[in-house]
């Protein structure tokens, strides 16, 4: 369960401070398909990268399985980042250098999994988003779409409960897009993984089971 | 797997990457080479030196009044047990005449047996007058020609080859057999040569000369060759550090060329650093993996630097000092060694900066560069 008591952000960019999250509290339990829509520069994005522990709120709290991560050192934090979280990214980030295959196995590597392990770990879930014949190729050799099913493949390498998504149909085309939402929905409808979509696109809150829309860093309407 | 990323990493930017090595590699081969010359040209030097480094020179204590060493006290020295071979010379100037030709020179009186054991012959016996390589060249001496000191002639016997010494100097000087000495001269020991079982005997020797000879007054001082040798060597080791200087420059270069390419690749990769801290990368992970990066560049370059150097080293050896046996002694292989370890931490320490840097960023600043 993914849970945020009061939680503010600010920033500071140059002399002005930017109240990214207004005091906000919301809960999201296990298995659920949360999309958090809402314009740019509504806070969206903030509000992911918090629960994402990529990031410590201001004030207030973020509990993930109840455990509250503001008490938690950087080393803490990446580990738990580590074992329940998956992220997905809007321009994938997937490291040139490295195949597919070993963009999927490099969240093991972190984590020291064996090699032989790794490997099959790897294949696997790129059999799973449909990229078993491509997992030699490198992200330069592969399309939008394609990177993205890549960079799924990479955020379930270590079996999260918590799969966080920034737009990640925000590069692709319809098509490709739908691929990718489907395979999204799927993780969630058969392995339970709780899935908090961020997007601005208002045609990908059907995936999701309850839609938040932010506006200035508030919530402004929860189904 | 990490290591394989760093390589991987480095291949990105090949031109950056070899441009890099090139700066460790001259670094280390103008160390290693640097080294192995100088460790050469200081072997051929101290070469002359080895025969007489466990000698020393005893000399009148002249600062205490004493003009010569007398015949009692070259007894006493000789009884000093540490002492193998014990040779004591009187020596006095006198003007020479041959031919035509006279010169004012050092006459030696030395017991045949011991010139035997100081000298070199170029031509003829250990016998009779012996004449210095340089006076032989001056007077056209041959063997069995006679010269005249004090209107009394001697028969040239040998002629020695020139050679440089530093307790006495035989060049331009005649050696006559003490006899032949005391009928034209009454002069007790100007100098006595003393060879020693070892170089690690000498301080127990001058105890022994302390105790026996100078225990009432000083008669006598002891002027150890080693010290020439230390001195020797002591100059030799300035000039090599200096050197080492001078190449450690080119590695300093290297070394900011180093740092220079890990900025501008921390900065290059900040999403990637950002993502690989998102999916559990620990901030020492990230640390590593640029120090490994750096390790790569440092050890490929030294490893290449160092045979490079060596090779160089040989090549300068063959050139200069027209041999390359002691490009294999072991106190110039050292040098490659030296050579690969400051180009191995140059690269390490160049690094440290950046890879901090990048550590450092916050997982969410990364990801949101631009």
């Amino acid at each position: 369960m993914i849970e945020l008591v009061n939680v503010t952000k600010k920033y500071r960019v140059g002399i002005h401070e930017i109240l990214a999250l207004d005091n906000i509290n919301l809960k999201i339990e296990d298995e659920e398909f949360v999309a958090v829509m809402g314009p740019s520069g509504s806070g969206k994005s903030t509000l992911l990268y918090l629960i994402g522990c990529l990031d410590r709120p201001t004030n207030g709290k973020v509990l993930i399985d109840g455990l509250d991560t503001s008490t938690l050192s950087d080393k803490e934090l990446t580990e738990l980042r580590r074992n329940k979280i998956g992220f997905i990214f809007q321009q994938y980030y997937l490291i040139p250098t490295l195949t597919a295959l070993e963009n999927v196995e490099l969240p093991m590597v972190f984590k020291n999994t064996s090699k032989t392990k790794m490997k099959k770990k790897a294949e696997e879930l790129l059999a799973l988003v449909g990229l078993e014949d491509k997992k030699d190729r490198k992200p330069n050799e592969l399309s939008g779409g394609e990177q993205q099913r890549v960079a799924i493949a990479r955020a379930l390498a270590n079996d999260p409960s918590i799969l966080l998504c920034d737009e990640p149909t925000g590069n692709l085309d319809t098509k490709s897009g739908e691929v990718v939402m489907n395979i999204i929905k799927e993780l969630n409808m058969n392995k339970g993984v709780t899935v908090v979509l961020v997007t601005h696109n208002q045609s990908l809150s059907k995936y999701a089971n309850r839609v938040i829309k932010l506006r200035d860093g508030r919530i402004v309407y929860a189904d | 797997m990490l290591i394989e990323l760093a390589i991987r990493n480095l291949a990105r930017n090949r031109v950056r990457s070899v441009l890099a090595i090139i700066g460790i590699i001259i670094g280390v081969m103008a160390i290693s080479s640097i080294g192995i010359f100088s460790e050469s040209l200081k072997a051929v030097v101290l070469e002359n030196f080895k025969d007489v480094a466990n000698e020393v020179v005893i000399t009148p204590a002249y600062t205490h009044g004493w003009m010569s060493i007398d015949k009692r006290t070259v007894e006493k020295i000789k009884s000093i047990p540490y002492a193998t071979v014990v040779i004591p010379i009187k020596s006095e100037s006198e003007i020479v005449e041959y031919e035509d030709k006279k010169t004012f020179i050092t006459i030696y009186g030395i017991e045949e047996k011991d010139v035997r054991e100081l000298f070199k012959l170029k031509k003829g016996y250990y016998r009779d007058c012996i004449a210095g390589g340089s006076i032989s060249e001056f007077f056209k001496l041959k063997v069995g020609d006679k010269i005249t000191i004090r209107d009394k002639e001697f028969r040239i016997g040998g002629i020695l080859i020139k050679e440089a010494r530093f307790d006495i100097n035989p060049n331009f000087a005649v050696i006559l057999p003490i006899k032949d000495f005391d009928k034209l001269f009454d002069k007790e020991y100007s100098i006595v040569i003393v060879k020693l079982e070892s170089m690690d005997r000498i301080e127990d020797f001058k105890k022994s000369v302390d105790k026996t000879i100078n225990r009432r007054e000083k008669r006598v001082s002891v002027f150890e060759i080693r010290t020439i040798i230390e001195a020797i060597e002591k100059a030799f080791r300035n000039i090599t550090l200096f050197l080492m200087a001078i190449a450690g420059v080119s590695l300093l270069v290297a070394g900011v060329s180093i740092l220079n390419i890990m900025l501008m690749s921390t900065i290059e990769r900040t999403r990637e650093i950002g993502l690989m801290r998102a999916i559990g990368a620990y901030k020492n992970t990230i640390l590593r993996l640029f120090l490994i990066e750096a390790l790569v560049l440092g050890i490929v370059g030294s490893i290449i630097g160092g045979l490079l150097g060596f090779l160089g080293g040989y090549a300068i050896d063959m050139l200069i000092l027209k041999t390359a046996k002691y490009v294999f002694q072991p106190a110039s292989i050292v040098y490659v060694f030296i050579g690969l370890f400051f180009g191995i931490l140059t690269a390490l320490i160049s690094a440290l900066y950046p890879a901090w840097k990048a550590s450092k960023l916050e997982p969410i600043d990364a990801l949101r560069y631009e």
